[in-house]
């Protein structure tokens, strides 16, 4: 061995030591003094996946078109950064930036996930910034979800119910009428039954474990008087209403009338599983007339509400995201600011906003009063899907709740445990729900609803 | 400049001048200038977060810029976390049918390929296709093969009366039909390698053996095999490191099952992912990454120790 390698191999050892052990302690020690601002005061950045999108839609314009509006007036400028849905979803830049003490000052936000931001505390308080008039114009409990002792840290852009589309072409071929649409869990599983063909399924829940997969799975256990937490409107989740709602998602994988796995994306896509053939009936949101409208104009469809058990109250579940601002991020006033005006404006360009997202460059159920009357005016529910949406489905919805992950965790387990790995719906629910208890034993976060 | 003068080329009974530029030395510089790029995408990118993932493991993280030390908590957790074990068992069921069925088939095809034929390299570029699509893509298209009632394999299948077999949705199939994949995918990669490995094994030792009367199986199993060894180590080690780590264990159970259905699918490094960005305990998923990092090193010195590193040489 020369000389010259092993001088060159230790220095190398040597010197990298030096650099992994500074480079190691130098995030750790600056993680453990924490939360510092991040950012530049003057310039917001809004990360969101609609725009601007680089297909440039409609709903990536009114994007761009908000901060266009908002830059044109102020001297704190908001930016957009977009992300692809699925990277936004279900991948890990956002939460990486957070961690990473480099969030974005306004980001968007589902239910679903609310806890875990709130808990971390980077959610800014927007209450300062919105006067009652504009807090009284959200429809109903739509707030309750985003609020906090009292305190509001998230605007809905929308609401987004659930329902059941059917084919009417698949109907006409099993030779059902409207007068057959199910009401009932019981005639939903024979109806399904009578619509399964060689090549088509009668009906489809969605089956990929997931934030979505429990957010459509909510309205029948709380059809049956089930919660997944106790006291958050019924027993807890070792309960009869509990058992019934896997049972349900359970029979329908079994007597093979549903698929245990969806086309495209996922469940949530119309075109891709009812509109394809591969299944006559499809849970899905209110997002799915656009998305028809945009990829199967020609396709002929109806909507009915979710059918109930015996002894049930119709409920559904309204999804839809929010606006919200990093309480950590260099400007968190200007952020909260800029939501209030973008979604809380009462005047009639901020009405003229809300319309257009909700009804005009989407299909949603407006979150405000006072948009949603300047919507019906102009004739958004005319269509007979948003007609159904907006007089039979509605009615009776509750918003998405808002759980911890380890709730959802317990929550998705149950249920695929149940739909796919043919377990007893009693013995899932109850490992659950220990599951559930021993957290909450211990949990000191805000309420889950 | 100093004279290039060879040690060993200087006569005997003089005495060699001091020279420093050397053959060896110059040989040693290349050596790491051409190792150097290599070396240092490994240590910043794999190096180093390994030596932080160690760090971060004896904090409680919230992924919200807040650390707290818990010392080893996070690894005494894991004897208690019941998913943990499921993604465990998974994670060795997934290698222990992958890493063997993988190296037969691919030896199977190397073997197959190893003359030449009139098409050749068409069928080598065929077997070897599939490697150059993304997984993410791979990932798409066998879904739509699969798809229920309507995917090619099932209406392949409905002659049999296996028409209505969901291999994705049922909780007995899925992980097979991953190790499928995963092989179909690695298999041209790993035929590849072997392939060389044969092609260095000379043909006189065959001849040799054929002209002594050994049959086919005799020839493969006292000439190839052993001559094998270290291409065979090398692809058995890379596979077994694949298979828990690497990309197809993760790409295509993200894109294909998220983990189900009923988490049958869901391996240590899905569980380790969601972990971190679903639960947000980076802490607890920095403890397990230390922990499959810890076992990759001991399996691959358990490897390493029983096939004497793949060496021929050494009796």
């Amino acid at each position: 061995m020369s000389a010259f390698e092993r001088v060159t191999r230790r220095s190398l050892l040597r010197g990298g030591a030096v650099v992994l052990g500074s480079a190691m302690a130098a995030p750790l020690l600056s993680a453990c003094g924490g939360g510092g601002k991040s950012g530049n005061a003057k310039e917001l950045t809004f990360w969101n996946f609609y725009g601007p999108n680089p297909q440039a839609d409609a709903q990536s314009k009114w994007f761009t078109d908000l901060a266009a509006a908002w830059n044109a007036n102020n001297e704190v400028k908001v930016k957009l950064h977009y992300l692809p849905v699925s990277e936004y979803l279900a991948g890990t830049a956002l939460q990486t930036a957070f961690s990473a003490g480099q969030g974005p000052d306004i980001f968007l936000l589902s239910p679903g996930d609310f806890l875990r931001y709130h808990n971390g505390g980077v959610l800014a308080d927007l209450t300062p910034h919105l006067k009652p008039d504009q807090i009284a114009d959200f429809d109903g409990g739509v707030l309750d979800t985003r609020k906090v002792d009292g305190k509001v840290y998230g605007l809905p852009m929308e609401q987004e119910p659930l329902a059941m589309y059917y084919s009417v072409d698949a109907f006409e071929k099993a030779k059902l009428a409207e007068g057959d649409l199910p009401q009932t869990w019981d005639q939903l599983l024979d109806v399904a039954a009578k619509l399964t063909t060689k090549d088509q399924f009668g009906i489809l829940f969605e089956t990929i474990p997931g934030y979505y997969q429990n957010f459509t799975w909510y309205p029948f256990m709380w059809m049956a008087g089930g919660s997944a937490v106790p006291g958050s409107g019924g027993a807890g989740f070792d309960a009869p209403g509990v058992h019934q709602a896997l049972k349900l998602w359970q029979d329908a994988v079994n007597n093979k009338v549903a698929p245990r796995k969806p086309q495209g994306d996922g469940a949530g896509n119309a075109p891709a599983n009812l509109a394809s053939g591969y299944v006559a009936m499809q849970q899905s949101g209110i997002w799915s007339v656009s998305q028809l409208e945009q990829e199967k104009k020609d396709f002929t469809y109806g909507v009915f509400r979710l059918p109930v058990p015996e002894g049930g109250t119709y409920t559904t579940d309204i999804g839809g995201w929010a606006f919200v601002a990093n309480a950590k991020g260099a400007n968190p006033e200007a952020a909260a600011k800029f939501i209030a005006w973008a979604l809380g404006a009462t005047d009639a360009a901020g009405v003229e906003r809300g319309r257009q997202w909700n009804t005009v460059v989407k299909t949603n159920l407006p979150a405000r009063k006072s948009v949603q009357e300047a919507a019906k005016a102009a004739g958004a529910f005319d269509k007979p899907a948003l007609k159904v949406f907006l007089e039979q489905v509605v009615p009776g919805g509750r918003g998405e709740p808002r759980y911890t992950p380890e709730v959802y965790k317990a929550v998705s387990d149950a249920i695929q445990a149940t739909q796919l790995g043919g377990a007893d719906p009693a013995k899932a629910a109850a490992d659950a729900a220990a599951k559930i208890d021993t957290f909450l034993k211990g949990y000191k976060g805000a309420a889950m609803l | 400049m100093a004279t290039l003068v060879d040690p060993g080329t200087a006569v005997a009974g003089e005495a060699a001048p001091r020279v420093w530029w050397t053959r060896r030395r110059k040989e040693a510089l290349a050596g790491y200038v051409f190792v150097a790029p290599d070396l240092l995408g490994l240590l910043v990118f794999v190096g180093l977060p390994m030596v932080l993932a160690v760090g971060v493991s004896l904090f409680s993280v919230d992924g919200f810029g807040g650390y707290t030390y818990v010392g080893l908590d996070n690894f005494r957790q894991m004897a208690e976390d019941a998913q943990l074990w499921q993604s465990v068992k998974v994670t060795l069921t997934y290698m222990v049918t992958f890493v063997p069925i993988g190296f037969v088939v691919s030896l199977g095809l190397a073997l197959l390929v190893r003359d030449h034929f009139p098409g050749v390299g068409l069928v080598r570029t065929m077997f070897f296709l599939p490697h150059v699509i993304s997984l993410v893509v791979v990932g798409v298209v066998w879904q739509f093969l699969l798809a229920d009632k309507q995917g090619a394999v099932p209406a392949l299948l409905r002659p049999v009366g296996l028409g209505d077999v969901s291999f994705l949705g049922n909780p007995a199939l899925a992980l097979g039909s991953l190790v499928v994949i995963s092989i179909w995918f690695l298999m041209g990669y790993q035929m590849l390698i072997l392939l060389g490995g044969l092609k260095d094994i000379p043909k006189e030792y065959e001849e040799a053996a054929r002209v002594d009367g050994a049959t086919s199986w005799q020839r493969f199993r006292h000439v190839i095999w052993p001559l094998l060894r270290p291409t065979s180590f090398f692809v058995l080690v890379n596979s077994t490191v694949g298979a828990v780590t690497g990309l197809q264990a993760f790409d295509l159970v993200y894109v294909l099952t998220k983990g189900g259905p009923a988490n049958s699918t869901s391996s240590v490094v899905f569980y380790i992912y969601q972990q971190a960005f679903t639960f947000n305990n980076y802490g607890y998923a920095a403890a397990l990454t230390t922990v499959v990092v810890g076992f990759l090193v001991v399996a691959t010195g358990l490897m390493f120790g029983l096939t004497k590193g793949g060496r021929f040489d050494v009796g």
